[in-house]
């Protein structure tokens, strides 16, 4: 199959990926019924009393709760969640469900740690980087890039 | 979502123990399904451009939210489909969409605070399908469990390939 046929083809495509990327942003809502750090930022009043599930990283623990920094599009907006306990250090990352009340604060009903600090963070990248390189080793001795196609075709044929 | 590597190795086993059957199913063509299961996780490009920074730019709303998702899948198997000869794209794109389907089945039982999963059958539904919460994503138990069904089937595929 001729090059341009090929670039028209990945072209298509592109742009339907893209417009894909620009309906998901503007129909958000209708996946995620919770207000995003964003929307809690800017009308927090309005909220208050609603089911709200948010993600932050910790930025303080104590006996009963702990303070979370959630962050969406450049926005960020300090929580404190109570009636908690989770195994967490601040710098980790956790899931937040409960309700939303005056004072920036939530009454936790179910907090999941994502990250419990910011070594298990490393070490979700670090995975994922050997996975990387370890893919790209293993694809590229079984398949070559042949220049005057411009495809990719298997090394023994 | 779960680690890279995990994502990988999940195809890499299902995809080996399918080919103790099915004869064209070499080694070339697991790594091609592999493939397919890194597509979610060209989400994390977001650590490096943010979403904002490209509405910023474009002046229209952008969420990267579809890598992760069946349609982000579909669109992403067609153009990794279409690097290939084109008497191979059938089974390239079969190959690549599966692989990205298993890494959507895993980060799909993962932990969330309100027991369901993200809308990943988006934009065929924004339905949020439950989740058995099985792990949170930095946990190495994931990781670890992965590897050892990857080496287990490692030495069953070459002990089936010497007796062959």
């Amino acid at each position: 199959m001729r090059v341009w046929v090929r670039v028209v083809i990945v072209l298509g495509l592109c742009l339907t990926l893209g417009g894909l990327f620009v309906h998901a942003a503007v129909t958000e809502e209708q996946r995620s019924p919770y207000p995003d750090a964003a929307d809690l930022s800017s009308g927090y009043d309005s909220y208050v009393g609603q089911e709200v599930m948010v993600f932050g990283t910790v930025t303080e623990t104590t006996g009963s709760g702990m303070t979370i920094s959630a962050e969406s599009g450049g926005t960020a907006i300090t929580l404190r969640v109570t009636e908690t306990e989770a195994a967490v250090e601040p710098g980790g990352v956790v899931q937040v469900y409960g309700t939303l009340e005056p004072n920036q604060t939530i009454a936790g009903e179910r907090v999941e740690v994502v990250n419990s600090s910011r070594r298990a963070e490393f070490y979700k990248y670090g995975a994922s980087a050997i996975g990387a390189l370890g893919f790209l080793l293993l694809f590229f001795r079984y398949w070559r890039i042949n220049r005057d196609t411009w495809t990719l075709e298997a090394r023994d044929g | 979502m779960a680690d890279l590597l995990t994502h990988l190795l999940v195809p890499y086993v299902l995809l080996t123990v399918a080919s103790w059957r099915v004869d064209w199913l070499d080694q070339r063509w697991v790594v091609v399904g592999m493939g397919g299961a890194a597509i979610p996780d060209l989400i994390k490009v977001r650590i490096v451009v943010d979403e904002s920074t490209v509405e910023t730019l474009l002046g229209i709303p952008f969420a990267y939210g579809p890598l992760s998702t069946f349609g982000g899948i579909l669109l992403l198997a067609g153009i990794i489909t279409v690097a290939f000869e084109r008497r191979h794209w059938g089974r390239v794109f079969g190959l690549v969409t599966f692989g990205g389907l298993t890494s959507l089945l895993l980060d799909g039982m993962r932990v969330y605070a309100d027991g369901r999963a993200s809308a990943w059958l988006y934009p065929f539904t924004n339905w949020r399908p439950p989740t058995p919460s099985l792990y949170v994503s930095s946990d190495p138990t994931v990781l670890v469990v992965a590897v050892l069904a990857a080496g287990t089937v490692t030495l069953l595929d070459r002990r089936i390939r010497a007796r062959n």
